[in-house]
């Protein structure tokens, strides 16, 4: 693949992952240059200095983040890698954990040191299998190797993890309501004010940060924000883990370089369509950024502010590939399915608005739908964007709102025709 | 101190205090269902959204922090479009069953929608439906349909009552209250400050289910006799105009229903249980027949007796009532303090399985004016020690067996209610209750409450207040 | 759950002092493991040892949808159905596990055997689509790979 790889720059093999490998590929030798050549505001400088945003799906400055947290305060503070990877589409976090698990704990260390935490948490979504086994395995290498648990290369600070697993809701990967789930309870958000950094796990000041963006903090500090900034764009440094699958002939994850061609990864690295056929459409950051057109894609570059230009975002990476013939009103069924399944139900406009959206868009697929129901799809996002608890209001108003305005004819053919224009379909015949 | 704008008037707010709590100690009332001044901040409802002037979006006021020149608008016209479409959204699923709900005429939802121009509902799908009628506990039942989820009452077992007996189990738009299944909601002796909380009809007290519309009731405020906490209280009844045409005329003297009534000096805006089932004391059968001897007589010729005896023991005793209200132990303590000797007496113990006292309102004193008595009698009967030797006992109130009176004593009583020992008594005196007379209770921590009158004396019953000049007048023409 | 207790215990004493009610889910989790799924006795039990409110356990449990009170079939199968599995074929997966077992989602076989659930995105949209058979993950099924993993009982 084609740009700078900054992550996924060795071999994947049945034993990469271990922490003999690691080791022989440099592995730890960052964690030491923080911590003895370099200070924690030293170390939060460089990762300020590089740009980096969070690449959970909010994009927020990592740095920025954690400059809330005071540390001359004497509270205790905690600092979680959110591992809930639930976001459709995206499977980028699960690479790094099953074969890379040993960057994650490193770059935790790093966090670690830079936040002066004593005790962190990677909170990893319950249904994840090896995931789970991979990174528990490394912990225990790491603790065995002294890492974890002991001072470090003979300072005072140490710093215990544990691997915290959830039990099956996405908003759990949404970072109060993961907390909230970590204090043993339902995952439901939080309000803000306070910040989390402010007031997080048990009310004490807590830095989330996802999985990826953790990972890369041990090569910003072994090769220092400026190589990190280096890659990239202005707007999007560094590199990215995007999860490619849909009607894409080689599915996977794969590390790019923001600013090339969106065409290049899915014609030239991903191999294009099954069957030649021709690209209808892109969910690039997982079901909750907003749908690109095929012909959109063919014409930007894929990083944020392109994507931005056609209104959408490169949110966790997820990139669903839809090739034309598919169903976009029984897509978008799937979605609201999903979004009204996963309402925690707090707050009223997601409470209730997923259920009624999701009503809709079956009575729709079924051929009931009537044509105020598209109106009344996009008013129920607009009265849930940007008045509910957590993002996953706006999220569905998103994905809806994004699916209307570029397939809208399609919703109005199954509306006035009772059918789908395209049979129902949502597979890609020569993929199967 | 911050000053902040609302609609454009300035006020000046403490720094810990959010936009809500200086709108509500201002007399400004932003809708909400989840925010109550005593709980913990949910911001679920998302009703209370305010806009911020200069931005185009409302944020919710109950967890907006004030700021110096903060300046917030309740009423702009995003504000008032934003309150609709909250509405619509919070009754999507709400049955709508007004017309045979509890809560009509006391119910947010309905003020609400009538305040801010709720619409008809614009959904063309059926509403999801819940449990009705589900027992919450033996005293509380719970209909989900109606539940807004503003998780009041969960908030208030988990942070008043302290007993955690409410959750909220499965999610989405198919969330459910429910109790522990423990049962330990039913032992909650607080737990029907829920029904009060609600702010809809989902959570309704069995007691009062279907006795009355609330438009037929009017409240009256009194003190709880229950304990020595002295809990405001109203106490509901029929409205004059709403008077039932029963035969009986026990149905237009009932209580019909207790409620707090806040009063931030002794019990904010709770009761206990015990306090909402008062009614089953207040109304037990009365004694509305003087006698005398054990014989009916007039209550006039039951004060001649009275006043007799009085005038003739040379050691006369007084077991005074600790449900006696200040203005009667006072009118007592003119007329025979000086000449009796008094003692006070605690009508009630405690019954059997009920909280003795706890660390919210519950006190042992089971008893609403010992305080009262003692500040003018100091001697306290303890209930159980034989009495000082008298040759007349004049018990007032209950908790008195007569039988108990020191060999060859006469005995007067004062009771309220009826006691087939009352027939041996040697002059029975039929007497009034709280809730037909003014009076005031002096709370255990000295803070005095006032009552007031919800229905008449009866007839043949005395007013203890002006009783006692009366008793003791022959005495002093005598002297 | 008293066999567990001594588990539970070493697992308390890696979590800093005071996160107690963090150990709901992970105890939870165990329990479950064990017995297959969470009977009542083993909330009380659970809320007695941890010395956390009853109701937050019986919350938990009924929010997260990893968690039961009741069995399921010895072979439990949960399909994905969000939209990487879908556009890959999932639907027509499903309806064939359907058919074969003669049960819908949410049901169990009457012998007890296989239990059927669909489950939303497991993170496995390169990978699709894909089922879980007793918490392991089944990848790039097709039909014919159900049938093979069905026949050997698995």
């Amino acid at each position: 693949m084609a740009g700078k790889h900054l992550l996924m720059t060795f071999e994947v093999t049945p034993t990469s992952h271990t922490l003999a490998e690691y080791r022989a590929r440099g592995g730890y030798q960052a964690l030491e240059k923080a911590i003895t050549t370099m200070t924690s505001q030293q170390v939060t400088a460089e990762v300020t200095a590089s740009g980096i945003q969070g690449r959970g799906g909010a994009n927020f400055s990592a740095g920025r983040k954690w400059s809330v947290v005071n540390l001359k305060d004497e509270q205790v503070h905690y600092l979680c890698a959110n591992a809930d990877e639930g976001e459709p589409g995206t499977f980028k976090d699960r690479w790094i954990l099953e074969n890379a698990p040993h960057l994650l704990l490193e770059s935790m260390l790093i966090a670690a040191y830079a936040l002066q935490v004593r005790h962190a948490f990677i909170y990893i979504r319950g249904e994840f299998d090896l995931p789970y086994r991979r990174i528990s395995g490394a912990l225990e290498e790491a603790y065995g190797a002294g890492y974890f648990g002991k001072p470090l290369f003979g300072t005072d600070f140490a710093c215990d993890l544990i691997v915290y697993r959830g039990a099956g809701s996405y908003v759990c990967g949404e970072a109060s309501g993961l907390l909230t789930s970590l204090e043993g309870k339902r995952g439901f958000p939080r309000n803000r004010p306070p910040r989390l950094t402010v007031r997080g796990l048990y009310q004490r000041p807590t830095v989330v940060n996802n999985v990826e963006t953790l990972s890369n903090l041990a090569g910003i500090i072994r090769d220092g924000a400026a190589a990190f900034k280096g890659a990239g764009t202005a707007k999007s440094p560094g590199t990215r883990l995007v999860s490619v699958s849909g009607h894409i002939n080689r599915p996977g994850v794969y590390e790019v370089e923001p600013g090339r061609p969106f065409r290049e990864l899915i014609y030239d690295t991903c191999g294009g369509i099954p069957g030649g056929r021709k690209l209808k459409a892109v969910i690039p950051g997982g079901i909750s950024t907003k749908v690109v057109t095929g012909e959109e894609v063919e014409r930007i570059r894929l990083d944020n502010e392109d994507l931005a230009g056609v209104g959408s975002g490169m949110g966790s990476g997820g990139m669903v590939v839809i090739a034309e013939g598919t169903c976009m009103v029984r897509l978008l069924q799937v979605l609201l399915r999903f979004y009204h399944h996963e309402s925690c139900g707090q707050c009223t406009p997601c409470r209730e608005g997923m259920g009624w959206m999701h009503r809709i868009i079956d009575r729709i697929v079924d051929g009931h739908g009537v044509p105020e129901d598209l109106e009344r799809l996009k008013q129920i996002s607009a009265w849930n964007d940007g008045n509910t608890i957590c993002g996953m209001g706006d999220a569905a108003g998103y994905a809806t709102t994004g699916i209307l305005a570029k397939f809208g004819d399609e919703f109005d053919y199954y509306i006035a025709n009772k059918r789908s224009r395209n049979g129902g379909n949502l597979e890609c015949p020569a993929s199967t | 101190m911050p000053r902040i704008y609302i609609d454009g008037r300035p006020y000046e707010a403490d720094a810990r205090q959010t936009v809500m709590e200086v709108a509500a100690a201002n007399g400004i009332a932003i809708p909400a269902f989840c925010w109550h001044p005593k709980l913990s901040v949910s911001g679920s409802c998302r009703l209370c959204a305010v806009q911020v002037e200069g931005r185009s979006w409302v944020e919710i006021s109950c967890n907006m922090p004030v700021t110096e020149g903060l300046r917030v608008l309740t009423d702009s016209d995003v504000v008032r479009a934003y309150r609709k479409s909250i509405l619509q959204l919070t009754t999507l699923n709400h049955p709508v069953d007004c017309g045979i709900c509890d809560k009509a005429g006391e119910c947010l939802l309905q003020d609400y929608h009538y305040e801010h121009n709720g619409s008809a509902s614009i959904s063309r799908d059926p509403k999801v439906h819940a449990t009705k009628f589900h027992p919450l506990s033996p005293r509380i039942v719970l209909d989900n349909e109606r539940c807004v989820l503003c998780s009041r009452c969960v908030r208030f077992t988990h942070e008043v009552s302290k007993s955690k007996s409410l959750g909220m189990v499965q999610r989405g738009d198919t969330t459910l209250i429910r109790a522990s299944e423990d049962g330990a909601f039913g032992t909650d002796a607080y737990s029907d400050n829920v029904v009060d909380i609600c702010p809809v009809g989902a959570l309704l007290s069995r007691d009062f289910l279907y006795k009355s519309r609330v438009w037929y009731l009017q409240p009256t405020r009194s003190v709880c006799p229950g304990c020595e906490r002295g809990c405001a209280v109203n106490l509901w009844h029929r409205k004059p105009e709403w008077k039932l045409n029963s035969l009986d005329p026990a149905k237009n003297r009932a209580i019909e229903r207790i409620t707090p009534l806040d009063n931030p000096a002794v019990n904010g805006p709770w009761i206990c249980n015990k306090g909402r089932d008062m009614a089953r004391i207040l109304e037990r059968p009365r004694a509305l027949q003087a006698l005398v001897a054990g014989a009916p007589a007039t209550l006039e010729a039951a004060i001649e007796s009275a006043r007799d005896l009085l005038a003739a023991a040379r050691r006369p005793l007084a077991l005074v009532s600790s449900w006696a209200s200040d203005e009667e132990l006072a009118a007592f303590s003119a007329s025979l303090g000086a000449r009796v000797r008094v003692l006070v007496k605690r009508d009630r113990a405690p019954e059997a399985g009920e909280v003795i006292e706890d660390g919210l309102l519950i006190r042992p004193d089971k008893n609403p004016n010992t305080a009262g008595a003692r500040a003018l009698f100091p001697d306290l009967w303890d209930g159980t020690s034989a009495l000082p030797d008298a040759d007349l006992v004049l018990a007032w109130g209950e908790g008195f067996d007569i039988a108990r009176a020191p060999q060859g004593a006469r005995t007067l009583v004062l009771a309220a209610w009826a006691d087939p020992a009352h027939a041996r008594a040697d002059v029975l005196i039929p007497i009034s209750l709280q809730t037909e007379r003014h009076g005031h209770y002096t709370n255990f921590q000295g803070v005095k409450s006032a009552f007031e009158p919800c229905f008449a004396r009866p007839d043949p019953v005395a007013d203890a207040e002006t009783l006692f000049a009366r008793l003791a007048a022959a005495r002093e023409a005598a002297a | 759950m008293k066999h567990l207790l001594a588990e539970f215990d070493s697992l308390r004493a890696r979590f800093p002092e005071g996160f107690e009610s963090s150990l709901v889910l992970p105890c939870l989790r165990r329990i479950q493991e064990d017995r297959g799924y969470v009977a009542d006795e083993d909330i009380a039990g659970l809320a007695e040892y941890l010395r956390v409110p009853r109701i937050q356990i019986e919350e938990v449990l009924s929010f997260y949808g990893q968690f039961r009170r009741a069995p399921v079939g010895r072979c439990h199968i949960e399909a994905c159905r969000n939209v990487s599995c879908s556009l890959r074929g999932a639907e027509r997966l499903i309806d064939h596990l359907s058919r074969k077992l003669g049960i819908r989602p949410g049901e169990t076989t009457p012998d007890g055997r296989f239990s059927l659930a669909t489950v939303e995105c497991m993170a496995s949209c390169g990978t699709a689509p894909m089922i879980v058979v007793n918490g392991a993950y089944h990848e790039n099924m097709t039909e014919q790979k159900l049938d093979e993993l069905l026949a050997s009982g698995s």
